[in-house]
């Protein structure tokens, strides 16, 4: 995340003959005019996003449901009701955005790379892997549910056709987080494949000419100048994917609801549970408190791993 | 193809020298081909092959279920493709009034937010682009951060606060929510774009007497046409396709088209999975819709959104 330094500020109206004559006057007045265009914006994101994040907080410390209108101060009852949840819950989050992560990252990589070579049919073979990026979350869920289902679903159909045993997917633990991160996989690898390819194709030319002339090899040409031209752009990207898997929902909602038992059950579910199916708007709050501090430590590795790429 | 002028003069020796000229721009293009876009030995094509199955089949099994017979598809002998196509299961999808105001819905939910975040967000960008004030870089900061803010977060407080000023299950309430996380993409698309507007532009423009609004919107707008339709687009995506917001604050009579196939599939256990997928080829269809004619802005738009968060 860059905040570019932005060239120096348009003066453009100290120039003109009517400003020449109120040259303060007309540089405050435009400040006001440039700072009122961004006024509905700030005031919508202040309504929506701010205040119901600070109100969050509020909320937390009290005992409020969905189903009563009137609400009790609890202090910290809430956090510790749920800590051992959240703990629980930050695990699940962290192994499905982390696998989540890791794989489009090396399917879209892949492809980026391979779809950068001399092919017929290239430009609509990306254009077709864009497709699963394409289609809604839940239509993504429904799909895999549907490929994964235990008795009719097309894998097991495949795995009985070859003479191996079936699996009930999305009814077993330890294959049902397997296959929402396949899903989530499916569905977000094209968007590391086309910053990918944007890099690789941006990539000045006469620096791979070059190197082709001081002998070096394929390999060694994309090792030391196809990669670092892709490591910030994918860096970026991997760190953005994990931040969004990190509060993902649709997919894991419809898939699995968060089961069997708990094992896909990640914070952006749980609190959901907390607040939809228990009525506990208190506990929610508590959980989305607990989540934020966690995201931040996210976003603050995310912001030195920026500083990092931007001062190389 | 030779030029016009070649047939007036000496035709045969030009044109052949153009073609000779050409092929050897083809040749040598080729050559640097190689080393920009090698060609594929053969664990390449392996490897491609596999990928891209692994991103075209679930397509197809997409399409293909949603063309069987629902006698076929529970079949122990099931075929692997739609031998008896039919329309069935989209005739389902349109007989079910409650699916039909769901798309209906998605439609003016999706088209509203769009309109709102480009607006809004389009002010917003030139705002950032061209004029500095104090707290300018703690707007930007705080939108960027604001873009990395997961829904559930805001979830609680959301419901209650439109539930307080009675807008719950409105539209109103589901496009407010949607426009926080369409609102900071847009933006810095769009900022992205006017920051290559030259500055002269809008200089001619004061020369030339015009106000500040008329500049934003007979200079700007009118040229960042193209980036506001693909703001506009990527607002409208995002928008069709959200889940959780739809799902709390829309209410029974103003849910999306992907809430009311979720709580349909949740509720009847999917025992119809042909009908289910055709209703998700008809949802998935404006985005294909979109994205064709968005296309060529695509990757542009893409990269911005992965630059700038």
């Amino acid at each position: 995340m860059t905040i570019t330094t932005d060239p120096p500020p348009v003066r453009a109206v100290d120039r003109t003959p009517r400003a020449a004559a109120r040259p303060r006057s007309a540089g405050a007045r435009d400040r006001t005019f440039g700072f009122m265009l961004a006024a509905p914006a700030l005031t919508l994101f202040l309504v929506v996003a701010v205040y119901p994040l600070l109100a969050g907080v509020a909320t937390s410390f009290y005992d409020q449901s969905l189903i009563r209108p009137e609400r009790r101060f609890v202090g910290l009852d809430n956090y510790t009701a749920v800590w051992p949840d959240f703990v629980d819950r930050l695990g699940t989050t962290l192994v499905f955005s982390g696998l989540a992560t890791v794989l489009p990252l090396a399917v879209g990589l892949a492809l980026a790379v391979l779809l950068n070579a001399r092919l017929r049919g290239r430009g609509l073979l990306r254009g077709a892997l864009m497709l699963p990026w394409l289609l809604p979350g839940v239509v993504v869920s429904f799909l895999w549910a549907w490929i994964f289902n235990d008795s009719y679903g097309v894998l097991n159909h495949l795995l009985s056709g070859l003479g191996l045993p079936e699996v009930d997917f999305l009814g077993r633990p330890a294959t049902a987080m397997l296959a929402v991160v396949i899903a989530k996989t499916w569905n977000s690898f094209p968007w590391v494949m086309v910053v990918a390819l944007a890099a690789l194709q941006s990539l000045p030319r006469e620096q791979l000419e070059a190197a082709a002339l001081d002998g070096a090899t394929r390999g060694q040409r994309f090792r030391h100048v196809s990669l670092p031209h892709l490591a910030g752009p994918v860096a970026l990207v991997a760190m953005l994917e994990f931040i969004y898997n990190f509060g993902s929902f649709d997919m894991i909602f419809v898939m699995t609801g968060g089961g069997p038992g708990t094992s896909t059950m990640t914070l952006a579910v749980s609190l959901y549970r907390y607040a939809f199916t228990e009525f506990s708007l208190g506990r929610a709050a508590a959980m989305g408190v607990l989540w934020l501090v966690s995201l931040s430590v996210v976003c603050a590795g995310y912001f030195l791993l920026d500083k990092k790429l931007e001062s190389r | 193809m030779a030029l016009p002028t070649s047939r007036s003069t000496d035709a045969s020796t030009r044109a052949s020298r153009h073609v000779s000229r050409r092929a050897s721009r083809r040749a040598s293009r080729h050559v640097g081909e190689g080393i920009t876009a090698p060609a594929l030995g053969p664990w390449g094509r392996i490897g491609l092959t596999a990928l891209a199955l692994f991103g075209l089949l679930p397509v197809y099994w997409l399409f293909a279920t949603a063309f069987m017979h629902r006698t076929d598809v529970f079949a122990a002998d099931r075929p692997l493709f739609p031998v008896h196509p039919t329309l069935e299961n989209f005739r389902a999808f349109f007989d079910d009034p409650a699916l039909l105001r769901a798309l209906g819905n998605s439609a003016v939910v999706s088209t509203a937010t769009a309109a709102v975040s480009v607006l809004v967000s389009g002010l917003m960008a030139y705002s950032l682009s061209k004029f500095r004030y104090r707290g300018r870089n703690a707007i930007m900061v705080m939108f960027l951060l604001g873009q990395l803010l997961p829904g559930a977060l805001l979830l609680v407080t959301l419901y209650l606060m439109f539930s307080a000023v009675g807008l719950l299950h409105t539209y109103t309430a589901v496009v407010l929510a949607f426009t926080t996380f369409t609102l900071p993409l847009s933006a810095f698309l769009l900022k992205g774009i006017i920051d290559g507007l030259p500055g002269e532009l809008i200089e001619a423009g004061r020369v030339d007497g015009l106000s500040n609004t008329a500049i934003l919107f007979r200079i700007v707008f009118p040229l960042i046409t193209p980036g506001l339709v693909t703001a506009g687009m990527f607002a409208f995506m995002r928008a069709w396709s959200d889940l959780l917001f739809a799902l709390t604050l829309a209410g029974p009579d103003r849910q999306t088209l992907p809430v009311g196939l979720t709580t349909a599939f949740i509720h009847e256990g999917a025992a119809d999975w042909p009908a289910l997928m055709a209703s998700s080829v008809v949802t998935s269809l404006p985005l294909a819709v979109v994205f064709v004619a968005l296309q060529r802005h695509f990757v542009s738009g893409l990269a911005a959104g992965a630059v700038k968060g």
